[in-house]
């Protein structure tokens, strides 16, 4: 039983749809990221499930109760905590008092809301600091008071917008730790806004991809990047090469299939696992750098390998990164950083079967 | 820094030295100067300070600043937030309508509000007539009348501070609080409102100082113990008197003195509070609230009533200038072209004084105000922060303030005053930082690389300026002329103790014709043409494409 269904949700704003009948359920005590680029509805989404936006159809079922289907819910009644991106941290306001601010309007005694607000602000790592005006406060500290003001009412659900978008690169690898932990200490069902695919690779529990107000995909970090849905997918998370091909036959169990493309010889590939393949659509072996092996020599097994050219060579530190000319198709490969290759010379390139994919 | 910036800076500041600095420093000399002996000494202050008459018009015009503020913030809350937050029809016209009173001269409104809300104005006279009531209700003679006229006046500037808090201030603020669980009327003022003072205040003192300057609405209205009617009686009526004299001038250097603390004051707190730049990065154009139908309706007809009363100004004026003999009538009943004859025909002086002088004032305007903002915006002389800071000044200063200075100044040492050119140049410099404010505003949008690349390609300066800057500036500049213009065709408080017979303006004539002889019809038609003549330049600035809005808000704001 899903704790947060977000059923058949349709937003528009006059003309522009934002959110194109999206189904997503949530568990309880999972985190997870819509990911998608910027404008494909991510917010609205999350801030329908707030209750800050209306959707025009559809439902958000939290822990059981329809927020929207059977009358609209407030946003301060739906038991959620919202970090936004800016932070939205009062500035007028002292670091105690962000915090207090809700529980004070719960009508909380002076001494629980004291308790409550030292407990939470310990959590985040803030304590000292509660006479301090944002102003004072570094970028990282105001967004550990939005994160504890989100937290200090014990909320079901944390609804997170882009929250590390606006730090600098060294904080917000940190800090994209230290929220995941403390979110999980605290059992909190969360979901989580980006269009960084590394900070939704490590802090979600399972990834929604997102595309023009479409849900793409649904998975956890692994089958979303060994597995994507479709071409949208494998290009925006990681780096893929598409090579445009047909397919030529099947082999017995469908699972692979022999493509013909631009290259001497056929591609043997792993077809979709919905195995279908729409007709007259066009269609690309894809494969990850990582995934493309280069030798000097041609080895034994001749199957899926090809003579191309280095056409550019970069050192990138931990590997090399070489752009491989195979008739006139760039191929990009990363390769253990000893290989002696250099631009211009002749080399073969492997392309697994295994990890070459058939995608839309 | 090359020597062409310095020598430009030299000659503002030479221009500043001799149109500012001098002649306020006179007013402030002369204003130790004692009466009866010729010596200087704290005699007059000390005076000022321990006549209760003084003290009680000082203490009446710190509470009046405090009654229209506290008007002025009253009315202009909803009103700004309805402006600033509710989504529906109309919305510019109403605008400009609650607006209409920055461009108007306070005067005008003076008059048709005498006419209008006087003893046997028209609604006593509807209301007598109707047997509402018995006898006539004083809405206007004395300090509530007062307080109305002023705060109408200056509440547009409260309501464009407010709303542009209101839209200005980043929608998840209100949103966290939403989800916090504050609704309503308790985010308002808990989150809202707290999130707008630094803008609300950048009005709220322009709106605060208005009392220490309009000296003309109290003599009217029969209620002069204020700072800036006492100052103007005191030197313009009992010029003889030279002690009454001193004392006036004492008291026009104590108004500059508040007018100038409160608005550094003010300055300094909103620099030190600016909440708005501190986030911003939500996708919406900030919080659009539909409204409920009740509300709605409630919101129209809230701007229906403030729009019908700043409307009074010009149908009344309107009115009157095409009458005659309209008294005790609810509504004029002879109508005649004679108001207007009669200023075309005997005094078309006034309208080609008013023309010269702005006009001249205005090229002054230009001539000083393109080198300042660059000389600001554009380089790094020394010195350039103070200038900037001399100029915004001048913002806070009285017009009667400027007009007394020179007075003093440019009659025996510098005897300047003896040529009608010392008309324009006291609109020039009482007005100095409008125009300059435009400039600058139109200077900081213009990406320097635009200049740079035509430097870098060999052109030189002045001719960069001529031919890619000042081609990228003309808009802003051109609003900026057209308002400075409207400025200077309106001012009196410092053009009334400087003009001589033959250099009468406009709004001069409007004040004599109603203290010499009561002559309401020729002063209302003198109003309502100013109105008119405002009006088209208004239509020129809407046309250049600057916005009206920014262009009468512009300067002030800052
Ligand atoms: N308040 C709004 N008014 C109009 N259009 C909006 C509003 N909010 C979002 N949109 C539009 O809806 C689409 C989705 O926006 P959003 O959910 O903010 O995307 P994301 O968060 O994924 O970048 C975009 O095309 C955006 O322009
Ligand atoms: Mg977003």
């Amino acid at each position: 039983m899903a704790f947060i269904e977000i059923k058949n949700l349709f937003k528009r704003f006059k003309k522009v749809v934002a959110v194109n009948h999206i189904n997503i359920d949530i568990k309880q005590g999972e985190m997870l990221t819509l990911l998608g680029p910027s404008g494909c509805g991510k917010t609205t989404t999350l801030r329908c499930v707030s209750g800050l936006e209306r959707p025009e159809e559809g439902d958000i079922v939290i822990d059981g109760k329809s927020m929207v289907a059977k009358g609209f819910v407030q946003p301060s009644k739906r038991g959620i905590g919202m970090v936004f991106q800016n932070y939205a941290v009062w500035p007028h306001m002292k670091v105690f008092n962000n915090v207090t601010y809700g529980l004070k309007l719960h009508g909380m005694s002076k001494q629980e809301v004291r308790e409550k607000t030292q407990r939470v602000l310990d959590l985040v790592d803030l304590n000292g600091l509660e006479e301090r005006y944002p102003a004072q406060l570094s970028g990282g500290q105001q967004q550990r008071v939005a994160l504890a003001r989100a937290l200090v009412r014990n909320p079901k659900v944390l609804l997170l917008d882009e929250p590390l978008s606006n730090l600098d690169a060294k904080l917000r690898e940190k800090m994209r730790f230290e929220i995941k932990s403390l979110v999980k200490r605290m059992g909190i069902t969360s979901v989580y806004v980006t269009h960084d695919q590394a900070e939704a690779m490590v802090i979600s529990d399972r990834i929604v991809v997102m595309e023009s107000g479409n849900v793409v995909q649904i998975g956890n970090p692994q089958e979303i990047y060994e597995k994507p849905a479709n071409r949208f997918v494998a290009d925006f998370i990681g780096t893929m090469n598409f090579i445009p091909c047909n397919i030529t036959r099947f082999l017995p169990d469908k699972k692979m299939a022999h493509i013909s493309t631009d290259f001497s010889q056929d591609i043997l590939c792993r077809t979709p696992d919905t195995g279908a393949t729409t007709p007259g659509k066009q269609i690309y072996a894809s494969i990850r750098p990582e995934d493309v092996q280069i030798f000097s020599e041609p080895p034994q097994d001749t199957a899926n390998l090809f003579r191309g050219t280095i056409a550019h060579k970069a050192y990138l530190g931990n590997f090399l990164f070489f752009f491989v000319s195979v008739n006139g198709t760039m191929i990009r490969v990363q390769a253990p950083h000893h290989l002696p290759h250099e631009e211009g010379r002749e080399i073969y390139v492997f392309l697994n079967p295994q990890k070459c994919m058939i995608l839309f | 820094m090359s020597r062409g910036d310095y020598s430009l800076s030299t000659f503002i500041w030479l221009i500043i030295a001799f149109l500012v600095i001098y002649p306020l420093s006179i007013l402030l000399i002369e204003s130790f100067k004692i009466a009866e002996t010729g010596a200087f000494g704290l005699g007059n202050f000390l005076e000022f300070f321990k006549d209760t008459y003084y003290l009680k018009t000082f203490a009446n015009t710190l509470f009046l600043s405090a009654l229209v503020l506290l008007t002025t913030t009253v009315f202009g809350i909803p009103l700004a937030y309805i402006l600033a937050r509710y989504r529906q029809r109309g919305k510019t016209v109403f605008t400009a309508l609650i607006l209409l009173p920055i461009v108007l001269p306070a005067y005008a409104g003076v008059f048709a509000f005498v006419i209008f809300f006087g003893k046997f104005g028209t609604l006593n006279l509807l209301l007598m007539e109707t047997g509402l009531i018995e006898t006539p209700i004083n809405f206007i003679y004395g300090l509530h009348g007062l307080v109305f006229i002023q705060a109408l006046h200056m509440l547009p500037f409260i309501v464009l501070s407010l709303a542009a808090g209101f839209t200005q201030i980043d929608p998840s603020f209100e949103e966290a609080a939403e989800v916090e669980g504050a609704t309503g009327f308790r985010r308002f003022v808990t989150i809202t409102l707290p999130l707008c003072t630094p803008t609300y205040l950048a009005g709220a003192v322009i709106v605060f100082l208005w009392p220490f300057t309009d000296w003309l609405t109290p003599l009217i209205l029969g209620k002069v113990d204020f700072l800036p009617s006492v100052s103007y009686i005191n030197i313009a009526y009992h010029f003889t008197d030279t002690h009454r004299k001193y004392m006036g001038i004492v008291a026009v250097v104590v108004s500059s003195m508040v007018c100038i603390s409160l608005f550094l004051l003010a300055r300094w707190w909103v620099e030190r509070k600016k909440y708005t730049g501190l986030s911003k990065g939500t996708t919406s154009e900030g919080r659009v609230i539909e409204p409920s139908p009740l509300i709605k309706t409630g919101a129209y007809l809230y701007m229906g009533l403030i729009a019908f009363i700043v409307l009074l100004t010009p149908i009344v004026l309107g009115l009157s200038a095409f009458s005659r003999r309209w008294v005790f009538q609810p509504f004029p009943t002879y109508w005649t072209l004679d108001n207007f004859r009669v200023i075309f025909a005997e005094s078309p002086l006034l309208i080609r004084n008013s023309f010269l002088f702005s006009a001249a004032a205005l090229l002054f305007g230009v001539v000083f105000g393109l080198p300042a903002a660059y000389i600001i915006v554009r380089t790094k002389v020394r010195g350039k922060d103070a200038l900037d800071f001399v100029i915004t000044l001048m913002l806070a200063f009285p017009g009667i303030a400027v007009g007394v200075s020179y007075l003093l100044a440019f009659w025996n040492t510098i005897p300047l005053a003896t040529h009608w050119i010392i008309m324009p140049l006291a609109l020039f410099s009482r007005r100095l930082p409008y125009f300059l404010r435009m400039a600058h505003s139109s200077y900081l949008q213009l990406d320097i690389s635009l200049e740079e690349a035509s430097e870098v390609s060999g052109i030189g300066k002045i001719r960069t300026f001529f031919y890619i800057s000042l081609p990228l500036l003309i808009k802003g500049v051109l609003v900026g002329v057209v308002m400075f213009f409207i400025m200077a065709f309106q001012e009196i408080s410092t053009a009334i103790f400087l003009y001589r017979g033959g250099w009468e303006t406009l709004p001069i004539g409007i004040y004599l014709n109603w203290h010499r002889g009561m002559e309401f019809g020729i002063a209302a038609a003198m109003a309502f043409l100013m109105i008119v003549i405002t009006f088209i330049l208004l239509l020129i600035i809407s046309r250049i494409g600057g916005g009206i809005l920014k262009a009468a808000w512009g300067p002030g704001s800052r």
